[in-house]
């Protein structure tokens, strides 16, 4: 059904005078200018930590993003220098863009060392669409969307990101693991 | 003789130094800034000079560099003497205006009365209004020497606000004429050192539609309808370029600045603050001897001018930044069916009050 606009908006003679009805709009422009002016200064002269808008000075200030924010997902290093990845290949598979290349690495069925870990791990940001299903599929932790979405280079070919550049230590990641435990253990795997 | 000369030399040289060289720049400065913090944003901050960005104040720097270094393109069939003639026209006339209007009283300095205006003719009010209509020719000749249908439909559009709107300004005029009884801006001036005689107590409807006339004159928004950009492209400059074009924006800055100037001295007490006359402040000084108290008062004038001067400039922005544009035939209906009969209205009932209380 096609919406129809009333057109005819009646009125009153009060604003139909113009001028009542300018000087309340000048009131509220006016308004933000000034709280917005004298906001400014306390910062400026150092009397505060931040200012009272919100708008930041781009990029030499940044926001800090909340845990829930999806960026670009980076692979978890642990605390022994190792990626906690056993390239089982769930991600690859539940990956809906295809962004994902692993080839995996196994040792010859010795003890006491890792058993399986990834040889090449390739994740190309061009394709990724940051759905965050691989962070869901991952049975080890291994893992993670980062708070990173500055990932907008000249050359598609360096968006191919190798294992070497995904890797992050875990400390850097606490506050994304504790949400995704949260989270994922609302859903009951 | 000489030093005649070399007063009005002065003169000259400070009225064309706080217009052209200090409000052109700085309004630019101040209607992105202005804007911005009233949109709760940050506004221009990028232009810098070794990472120092003077909250974004170099950007007019930026600006008069980027106008100076592009290329001055004149469209093929354009006209091109008057192409090139029309932004002078435009731009000239909104100097020249500053010549009659008075920043300060009459001081005594060095036993001589220095009068701060440049001329200060009989007429004064009548030389603002004609020298200011005359850059009406320069907007519409540019619109229509660009040889293209958005410049001449904004040029077009422009001849008739100007028409329009200039009968009521005109009228209005009358109305602070009989009041005052003089043309003489020096005069009108002095007259409001009494602060109940300021012109907004006596005439208020007519402070109203005066200012609505002269934003209208000035085609600023929500008047902007000869340079729209939404509806055809920038109206009659839409062909120029560079130094050209910076002269047509230099001209609106520049008739902001005579308009708040016209506006403070008709109807805001010119440069007397409320409740001190020029005596009372020179008698405050009295120590200094003659010429310093005058030295001191008129500083204090001059400043208290520019003070309101900027007020009114503020205002118009926060005007410009409130209101959306109104449509051609809103315009008119404004102009010529509310404010011409009103701003008649305005001089019927001011000649009755007049003749009343004679």
């Amino acid at each position: 059904m096609a919406y129809y606009v009333n057109r005819n908006v009646k009125m009153t003679w009060w604003e139909r005078s113009y001028i009542p009805e300018i000087l309340r709009g000048m009131y509220i422009t006016s308004r933000h200018f000034f709280l917005n002016l004298f906001g400014f200064i306390p910062f400026f002269l150092g009397r505060k930590k931040e200012r009272e808008i919100f708008t930041v000075y781009y990029p030499e200030e940044m926001v800090k993003y909340p845990p829930a924010y999806r960026g670009r997902p980076v692979l978890a290093l642990n605390e022994n220098g190792h990626p906690a990845c056993v390239a089982c290949g769930l991600c690859e598979i539940a990956c809906p863009a295809y962004c994902i290349h692993i080839d995996p690495g196994c040792n010859s069925g010795k003890q006491n060392e890792i058993e399986r870990w990834p040889e090449k791990f390739d994740i190309d940001y061009a394709v990724c669409i940051f759905c965050g299903n691989c962070e869901e599929a991952c049975p080890e932790e291994a893992i993670f969307m980062s708070d990173d979405c500055e990932i907008s280079m000249l050359d598609r070919k360096k968006m191919r990101y190798t294992k070497e550049q995904l890797l992050v230590p875990v400390a850097e990641l606490k506050d994304r693991i504790e949400f995704t435990r949260k989270m994922y253990a609302k859903w009951n795997y | 003789m000489i030093t005649e000369l070399l007063i009005t030399l002065a003169k000259i040289l400070f009225i064309i130094g706080v217009t052209v060289g200090f409000f052109a720049p700085i309004l630019t400065w101040v209607e992105r800034k202005q804007s911005a913090i009233m949109q709760d944003r940050i506004g221009a901050n990028r232009a810098d000079i070794l990472g120092f960005t003077a909250l974004g104040l170099f950007h007019a720097i930026a600006d008069a560099l980027k106008m100076f270094t592009k290329e001055d393109f004149i469209p093929e069939g354009a006209n091109k003497i008057l192409h090139t003639l029309s932004p002078i026209i435009a731009v000239i006339p909104a100097i020249l205006t500053f010549a009659v209007v008075p920043f300060g009283g009459v001081y005594n300095l060095f036993g001589r009365e220095v009068n701060l205006v440049i001329s200060d003719l009989d007429v004064g009010l009548l030389f603002v209004f004609a020298i200011a209509s005359i850059a009406t020719y320069g907007y519409v000749i540019a619109g229509w020497s660009s040889n293209n249908n958005w410049s001449l439909l904004g040029s077009m559009r422009t001849a008739s606000q100007m028409i329009s709107y200039e009968v009521t300004m005109g009228l209005t005029i009358i109305g602070v004429l009989m009041v005052y009884g003089s043309m003489r801006l020096t005069e009108i001036g002095a007259i409001q050192e009494d602060f109940s005689r300021w012109g907004i107590f006596l005439q208020p409807l007519g402070f109203l539609m005066f200012l609505t006339a002269a934003i209208a004159e000035n085609k600023r928004i929500p008047f902007d309808n000869p340079e729209a950009e939404s509806e055809i492209v920038a109206g009659y400059f839409t062909e120029y370029s560079g130094l050209k074009f910076g002269m047509f924006f230099m001209s609106e800055f520049i008739e902001m600045v005579t308009i708040s100037a016209i506006v403070t001295i008709l109807f805001f007490g010119a440069w007397h603050i409320p409740f001190l006359t020029t005596a009372t402040l020179l008698s405050w000084f009295e120590i200094l001897g003659t010429t310093g108290a005058n030295l001191l008062v008129m500083l204090i004038h001059v400043g208290v001018f520019f003070a309101k001067v900027i007020f009114f400039i503020w205002m118009q922005m926060t005007i410009r930044w409130t209101l959306p544009r109104f449509r051609y035939d809103q315009i008119m209906k404004l102009g010529w069916k509310i404010l011409l009969p009103l701003s008649l209205t305005n001089v019927l009932v001011t000649g009755i009050v007049i003749l009343m209380l004679h």
